[in-house]
């Protein structure tokens, strides 16, 4: 009996032994880190950082791009929300492409959300507020940069929200749960001052230059240059000229300046962009290109190059190495031709293609026989490194479509018999696979040739900012402050790099001159879709866009050429509306959203919404 | 008592032989045959008697033509006349089950004495549907589970399974236990192998505390049983097919409506006259074909088999019950990447060490093996939804034909030439058990329980480039492969391995005082702690696709490797009281102090407490001398409070993760850390609050059986994130906290009838559920219109989004631009649109026009009614189930290249069919309804379906006896014969998930077997 009672003792111990372990229920997470252990050691705070990188430059070669939403720039097919965007049809419950019900394949877009990038912004108020922790006496240095990025990254998260939005309530510490959420809109004024502080005190942490591995990192001359796009946006007419747009809206502190000149905020732009050009860091790729230079060949090397020329202030850099998402860096297969089983989903409108000049600094005309009959001859250089078109060389044939076309040129045309009947499609004109509606062009700009994008990510860099933006942004506020010569040399700059004549034009001339060639200049970087904004000029942007459509006549034909490679007879080349787009004033600044407005009653909604 | 009662009976045998006296031989089985051990044989007006031995059989002294009463509990008693001669006697069921033992939370209950609102099924039932997982095989079975199948997908087609419905605006799964030992999976459970599933439904699961809350479903596997070896061999042929393909537009239709979608937007049309003439006539299948994504993809019906092996027995000292088996199913696709394989053994032995000491030791060991096409299920369903009719399947040559992206042309990326998915989940379960009995203190009995489960998981992804073929266009028919997909193999190997450790040791005292007092109690601890870990590899540019391994793929920047792990640890205290007077006045106490990881120091322990108490109406004398033909009627009552620990663990602490994303600097990806979220300090349980009223009642000699329960229960505490009240722009990853309400109402019935005439057995039952649930409180925003507010209004679809009921009320389709003209509209609108309704009647069609929908995905009356019949050696069985009160948003990617329902085609608009059901020729995500959710996708789930039929026929005569045979049952079956619903594209049960959420297609499943009783 006594034998058995042990056995018992034994056995209940056995059973309870775990429970009586005081500390039985203490589990800690292994998935993730404390904040303690977390912000004091600066290889995890670096990582913290990185992230709000990619929360300000996010995807910006996604098949939904800001360029498509940009009006005439280019074209998509796909997004349904890409037309309503274009046709101003926005409204404090559905932003198309920024805030849709059901679709949640823009992230690039998403990206520029109010709530996305006030959560951007917190990340950069708990650096502000966690930087101490991280031991000083070994990690000067970084804690100094961390402080320069995040001030950098602060500035371009509210350079967002005011470019989209206009004055906003800035928010500078991190907001735990219990708090006061009732904050009011800052005025668009007091917004530009905070950003411009900002960047001041990022330029003075921020190092010069990077070398290697940590290179695409803000820089001194990044907050700069970021400072000189703030000043230029802020003395553009969108911020000045609110009754001709907005006229009545009760708070237009909240939109642009109620006081104060306009002349003076050109000044400080022109100031700004000439302090870059102080610092003697950066020059265009091949400024003055040699006689016997391709110059498409210079562009092209130079939007394809893989790592930073002098030119470039920032770069974003993408890494095949990266399981590559549909919206990361594939631009290759989104963009691509048709006929190399691309989708086709990013294409250059007919608009933009027309806006490239001819070598000659002449200006392209549908009216003008010549111009129709050989539209790709002897045009701007940028034309030929940024556009794939009707008969133009770019990589080799995916085997299964090299037989269709042994000749290896875009076929964006039909060839058709006498009475208008299609007899052999183009292979890059729907033959291959069924995606789209295509526009007669293709994007070029970053598509690396030398990738087989069907299979392989590509690695081209995005150039967030290069050193034509501020000439360029120079040459715009001298035109404003009417210093016309100083203007075209700056101009020519540009014109000269891309073996365009320089010009001598003044006045209005300079002016429309100038936002042609920033918009060729910078087709696909995302410069357009703000500039027509700041500029008042919606409905130049925002209006029925074009394709162009090419037809070979020869009702024989079996293939697309002749077997020696020679075209069916001169093609016909005309024009046709490709979608319907149209312009609304309100669409300068998007609403702040219903729900929004709801949850928070003292924030004033923006004018037209 | 009963060692008196062996002693007498062994006296008795003893007597018998020594003195000549009439004996009275026979033997006892039960109706399948198999013998009955411990049947009591007694001599009727005596008190003489016996027990049948291991193989039914019995011997006593009794006089000629005396008679013998054989009786058992939970069988009719049989009498039989001594004649002399051997007699077989068949005891059957009782159909009143009040004898029968009914599994309760550690333990087991009478039937009778039952005050909880518990309902149970006996594994027998289970096995009559062929559907390959368990939890397939409940729906219709149980009142107040309701069970819907969202895939049919060989090895992932688990159902989900709600007790009474939702409860909750965070997890609604309930707590499965199966043997004792709570988190253990029962979907892969082989129904031979389970003696009883029981559901608790109300507050009797307060004993489990903090995970109860959702209701509670036990499991017991079968055991040995002291008798000579039952030795069963079941065996299953079958074949599935999906229960409803949906039809899809012809090339001819979806050119049609593709130009007119161009037609409508000012785009130059896509297909001449010509190109609509040849993809009607069919003449031109090179450049014209007419191609049936389904057809091509999916085979008429798939194979599906499955056999067991059981063997049941022991003596006194050991009992044993085995189980070996194993079982295949086939995908539905016509060259198939995807099927489940399983082998599965289970192994229970009892022993008794001494006559105080009982050991038992059971293991199970199972191997799950799923494949599927290396992208996924999701992804070939997407593939063959969007499949454009006007491309090729394969080319007149047999060729493959091309993809709309990426490679994926469904007949290609379904089968292996892809590359494959597998995984092999190792399954290992074991369980040690002590009982004693205190010697000297009668009624103390101790219990411990030791038990390890253990699951390796291995998985392996290979991905091969895939070869799709372009035709070059010309008459000569040359078609040219080009690779798709991915540039070289790549392999992704994965592995995984989780333990899972339960300790509980029980103490039960009972206590008889007098005739009229009994007392019960149970008082127990538990701890379960257990961990998981696992680890991954990459590799890419494998040079050959010949070996499958990571050694041979590249050696270059590409490898990967990932790795991580997670654990958990529960503690608790637990105890149930019982008192009854006379089983006529019944009470009870449960209680659980639950501590558990989830929450922060001195918030881990909470306290839940359940009562019940019952009133055998029936046993009263007023209610005997008055209605006597209701022999047995027990109220019951219960209220109890449980908790739900099921949410994200550590959200008291601020805490940093790793993103999935990268930032490259230099060409280099680096790695993106991010805030998780923002501490909540004070979180705590999820509380519910759980009130029953029912009763159980018996007619007519327990013909007529009744059930009946009220419940009305009240959640709190619920978890949920502020993010409706908190703006956006103050950059919040909201925590969850305790603030959410919800109420669930409801009721069951279960009715049975159990008839009886010669050779002739038959039931009838039917069984129902209905809840309806309402939030009670929620975090909405502030100036909602009063139509839009969740509150008060039952839980949305998507209950983390408050807003995701929330749809425009399509009133029709705009006949003309006069139409359009008379109403407001969407800004865009054109004929053929869908009408959205202004609800506020301000002009104007925007967010405030949204209604919210009183119905979820989730029905609120589920029910079966079943019937059995036995004829002879004929059985046959039937069950019907069904659901209303459910609905599901039905839209996918059509329009541009992805192709368009028969129905929309049908249905459309178009000048000349200007009073049309369905809109205009439309593209997904392009026009307005169907990027702003309206009423128009929704489509009722209500159905009736024909979830099982058996019919089966027993041969049981002296050839196969010789033969070493008992008997041998041959039958066919079925599962999810016929349905009847409203939702003309799919399977009611199953939902899409967002416009890319393809679900793979629910199964028929027809099937012949065999099982042979040796």
């Amino acid at each position: 009996m006594f034998k058995r009672v042990k056995y018992l003792i034994l056995i209940s111990a056995v059973c309870f032994f775990p429970s009586c372990k005081k500390d039985f229920l203490d589990t800690k997470p292994l998935g993730e880190f404390n904040e303690t252990d977390f912000w004091s050691s600066p290889g995890l705070v670096e990582t913290f950082v990185n992230g709000i990188y990619k929360d300000v430059y996010r995807y910006p070669f996604s098949w939904y791009p800001l360029s498509v939403f940009s009006g005439d720039e280019s074209f998509s097919m796909g997004g349904g929300t890409v037309v309503e965007f274009n046709k101003s049809a926005i409204t404090a419950d559905n932003i198309p492409g920024f805030y849709d019900g059901t679709q949640n394949y823009m992230p690039h877009l998403q990206g520029l959300q109010w709530g996305a990038l006030y959560k951007a912004v917190r990340k950069t108020n708990l650096v502000f507020e966690n930087i101490n922790r991280i031991p000083v006496e070994t990690n000067q240095k970084t804690i100094e940069r961390f402080k320069g990025e995040a001030y950098f990254l602060r500035a371009n998260l509210y350079h967002f929200l005011i470019s989209l939005y206009g004055g906003v309530p800035l928010i500078t510490r991190s907001y735990s749960l219990n708090d006061n959420f009732n904050v009011s809109r800052n005025t668009y004024e007091e917004c530009v001052e905070f950003i411009v502080s900002q960047l001041d005190s990022a330029a003075m942490h921020l190092p010069l230059s990077y070398s290697g591995a940590t290179e695409g990192r803000a820089t001194k001359g990044a907050a700069l240059g970021l400072k000189s796009r703030v000043l230029l946006y802020a003395a553009s007419d969108l911020h000045h000229k609110m009754d001709q747009y907005a006229p009545g809206y009760s708070n237009p502190e909240l939109l642009g300046y109620v006081n104060g000149s306009q002349r003076e905020r050109w000044q400080r732009a022109k100031d700004a962009a000439k302090e870059v050009i102080n610092l003697g860091m950066y020059s265009l790729y091949k400024a003055d290109p040699a006689p016997g230079d391709s110059i498409p060949k210079n562009l092209s090397d130079y939007f394809l190059s893989r790592s930073a020329t002098p030119e470039d202030m920032l770069l974003q850099y993408f890494s095949s190495q990266a399981p590559g998402e549909w919206t990361e860096n594939i631009p290759a297969v989104t963009h691509a031709p048709n006929g190399f089983h691309g989708w086709g989903w990013v294409i250059p409108t007919s608009n933009l293609v027309d806006a490239f000049e001819f070598k000659d600094g002449s200006k392209f005309d549908w009216n003008n026989p010549q111009h129709k009959s050989s539209p790709y001859t002897n045009r701007d250089a940028r034309f030929y490194a940024t556009i794939l078109y009707e008969g133009s060389d770019w990589r080799p044939r995916p085997t299964d479509v090299a037989g269709i076309d042994p000749w290896n040129k875009i076929q964006t045309g039909d060839v058709y018999d006498v009475s208008g009947n299609v007899v052999v499609q183009g292979a890059d004109n729907g033959l291959i696979d069924a995606w789209g509606l295509f526009s007669g062009y293709f994007l070029r700009k970053f598509l690396d040739p030398a990738v087989d994008f069907l299979v392989t990510n590509q690695d081209v860099p995005f150039k967030q900012m290069r050193y034509a933006e501020i000439l360029m942004n120079y040459a715009e506020a001298c035109i404003e402050l009417g210093e016309d010569g100083e203007a075209q040399s700056y101009i020519n700059k540009i014109r000269t790099r891309a073996g365009q004549p320089t010009t001598l034009a003044t006045g209005n001339e300079l002016k429309s001159l100038y936002r042609n060639e920033r918009r060729v200049e910078f087709a696909f970087e995302e410069q357009y879709f703000w500039d027509i904004r700041r500029w008042v000029a919606g409905p130049t942007a925002y209006h029925p866009i074009s394709r162009v459509v090419i037809k070979y006549v020869a009702p024989d034909a079996t293939s697309y050429r002749k077997p020696d490679g020679k075209v069916w007879g001169n093609p016909e080349y005309s024009t046709q509306v490709l979608a319907k787009y149209s312009w609304s004033d309100k669409a300068y600044f998007l609403p702040i959203r219903r729900s929004e407005l709801n949850r928070s009653a003292s924030l004033i909604q923006n004018p037209g919404y | 008592m009963k060692k008196n009662n062996l002693f007498l009976a062994f006296f008795l045998l003893f007597a018998t032989a020594s003195i000549a006296q009439d004996v009275a031989t026979g033997r006892v089985i039960l109706s399948d045959g198999t013998p009955l051990a411990g049947a009591n044989v007694i001599v009727k007006k005596t008190k003489e008697g016996t027990k049948t031995d291991a193989n039914g059989n019995y011997s006593l002294p009794a006089p000629k033509n005396s008679v013998l009463v054989i009786s058992y509990v939970g069988y009719v008693p049989v009498e039989v006349t001594n004649s002399g001669e051997p007699i077989s006697s068949t005891l059957k069921t009782i159909s009143s089950d009040l004898g029968e033992v009914v599994v309760v939370g550690y333990g087991t209950a009478k039937k009778a004495t039952v005050t909880g609102a518990i309902t149970s099924i006996k594994g027998k039932e289970l096995t009559q549907s062929p559907a390959a997982n368990l939890s397939n095989n409940l729906a219709g079975r149980l009142p107040g589970l309701t069970v819907v199948t969202r895939s049919g997908e060989p090895g992932n087609d688990a159902s989900i399974l709600r007790i009474r419905g939702l409860n909750s605006i965070g997890n609604n799964s309930p707590l499965v236990i199966v043997d004792g030992i709570a988190g253990r999976n029962l979907e892969r459970l082989d129904p031979n192998s389970i003696e009883s599933l029981t559901v608790l439904k109300d507050a009797s699961a307060a004993i489990y505390g903090a995970q109860a809350a959702n209701g509670v479903i036990l499991i017991t596997t079968k055991r040995g049983r002291t008798g000579k070896p039952t030795i069963v061999l079941n065996i299953n042929y079958g074949w599935n097919q999906p229960t409803q393909i949906p039809q899809m537009a012809s090339a001819y239709e979806y050119a049609v409506m593709y130009n007119e979608y161009n037609a409508y937007n000012n785009l130059p049309l896509k297909y001449t006259d010509e190109d609509l003439r040849l993809f009607q006539d069919g003449s031109d299948p090179w450049g014209h074909p007419n191609t049936d994504f389904f057809a091509e993809t999916f085979k008429p019906w798939s194979s599906q088999n499955y056999k067991n092996l059981t063997v049941r027995g022991g003596s006194e000292s050991v009992k044993y019950f085995f189980s070996v088996g194993s079982r295949f199913q086939d995908g539905n696709f016509n060259k198939s990447a995807s099927n489940y394989k399983q082998t599965d053994f289970v192994s229970n032995i009892d022993t008794r060490i001494s006559k105080n000491i009982d050991f038992s030791f059971d293991i199970l060991g199972r191997l799950e093996d799923r494949s599927s096409p290396s992208k996924g299920v999701a992804s070939v369903y997407r593939g063959i939804f969007r499949g454009n009719p006007t491309l090729p399947a394969y080319w007149p040559d047999g060729k493959p034909g091309p993809d709309i992206e990426a490679g994926d042309n469904p007949v290609v990326t379904s089968s292996d030439l892809a590359g494959y998915s597998n995984n092999k989940s190792y399954v290992f379960q074991s369980n040690l058990r002590l009982n004693i009995t205190v010697p000297g203190v009668k009624g103390l009995k101790l219990q411990g329980n030791a038990s390890y489960d253990k699951t390796l998981d291995f998985s392996k992804t290979f991905i091969k480039p895939v070869y799709l073929y372009t035709w070059n266009g010309q008459p000569d028919h040359v078609t040219v492969p080009g690779v798709r997909g991915v540039a070289d193999p790549r392999l992704t190997q994965r592995s995984s391995d989780s333990y899972r450790q339960t300790f509980n040791f029980l103490v039960t005292y009972e206590r008889r005082i007098g005739e009229e007092h009994t007392f019960k109690i149970l008082s127990g601890t538990e701890t379960q702690k257990g961990m998981n870990s696992w680890f991954s590899a990459f590799r890419r540019n494998f040079r050959s696709d010949q070996i499958d391994q990571l050694f041979a793929g590249g050696n270059d920047i590409f490898k990967d490797n990932l790795g991580g792990a997670g654990q958990f640890a529960r503690v608790n205290y637990f105890g149930r009281a019982n008192y009854d007077f006379r089983e006529k006045y019944l009470l009870e106490f449960v209680w659980r102090y639950d501590g558990s990881y989830i929450f922060s120091k001195g918030k881990q322990y909470g306290f839940f407490p359940g009562v019940s108490a019952g009133w055998r109406v029936s046993e009263e004398k007023f209610f005997k001398d008055r209605f006597g033909w209701i022999n047995n009627f027990k109220l019951r009552g219960s209220w109890g409070r449980t908790g739900n620990d099921r949410i994200a663990e550590f959200q008291y602490l601020a805490t940093f993760g790793l993103s999935n994303a990268n930032y490259a600097f230099a060409g280099q990806p680096h790695q993106i850390m991010y805030e998780t979220k923002i501490p909540n300090p004070n979180v705590t349980w999820e509380v519910a609050s759980q009130a029953n009223i029912g009763f159980d009642a018996e007619l007519f000699n327990s013909k007529w059986a009744l059930t009946f329960d009220f419940f009305n229960n009240v959640r709190s505490n619920i978890l949920i994130k502020r993010n409706a009240s908190a703006p956006e722009f103050a950059g919040l990853t909201l925590p969850p906290e305790n603030i959410g309400k919800v109420g669930n109402k409801g009721f069951e019935a279960a009715v049975s009838y159990f008839g009886k005439a010669k050779s002739f057995d038959y039931t009838f039952s039917v069984n129902g559920g209905y809840s309806k649930n309402k939030v009670l409180f929620w975090d909405e925003e502030p100036n909602v219109p009063e139509w839009q507010r969740a509150t008060g209004r039952p839980i949305p679809s998507n209950a983390s989004d408050p807003k995701s009921d929330l749809y425009y009320e399509a009133i029709g389709i705009f006949a003309d631009e006069r139409a359009i003209a008379n109403y407001p509209h969407v800004d865009g609108a054109t004929p053929g649109s869908v009408v959205f309704k202004d609800v506020n009647e301000d002009g104007l069609i925007d967010d405030l026009d949204r209604i919210r929908s009183l119905k979820n995905n989730i029905p609120t009356f589920t029910g079966g009614i079943s019937m059995s019949v036995r004829f002879k050696q004929l059985d046959f069985v039937l069950l019907l189930q069904g659901a209303l009160g459910g609905q599901t948003y039905f839209a996918y990617e059509a329009g541009l290249t992805n192709n368009y329902t028969k129905a929309d085609y049908d249905g459309r608009w178009t000048v000349d069919n200007v009073n049309a059901t369905k809109s205009r020729a439309y593209s997904w995500g392009t026009d307005y309804w169907t990027t702003r959710q309206s009423t128009y996708n929704l489509r009722k789930t209500d159905y009736l379906r024909l979830k099982n039929l058996e019919l089966g026929y027993t041969f049981a005569d002296g050839f196969l006896k010789r033969g070493g045979l008992e008997n041998v049952r041959l039958f066919v079956s079925g599962a999810n014969l016929l349905t009847w619903d409203k939702f003309p594209e799919l399977d009611p049960e199953i939902e899409q998930n967002g416009a890319f959420g393809y679900n793979y297609f629910i199964q028929r499943v027809v099937n012949a077997g065999l099982s042979v009783n040796f």
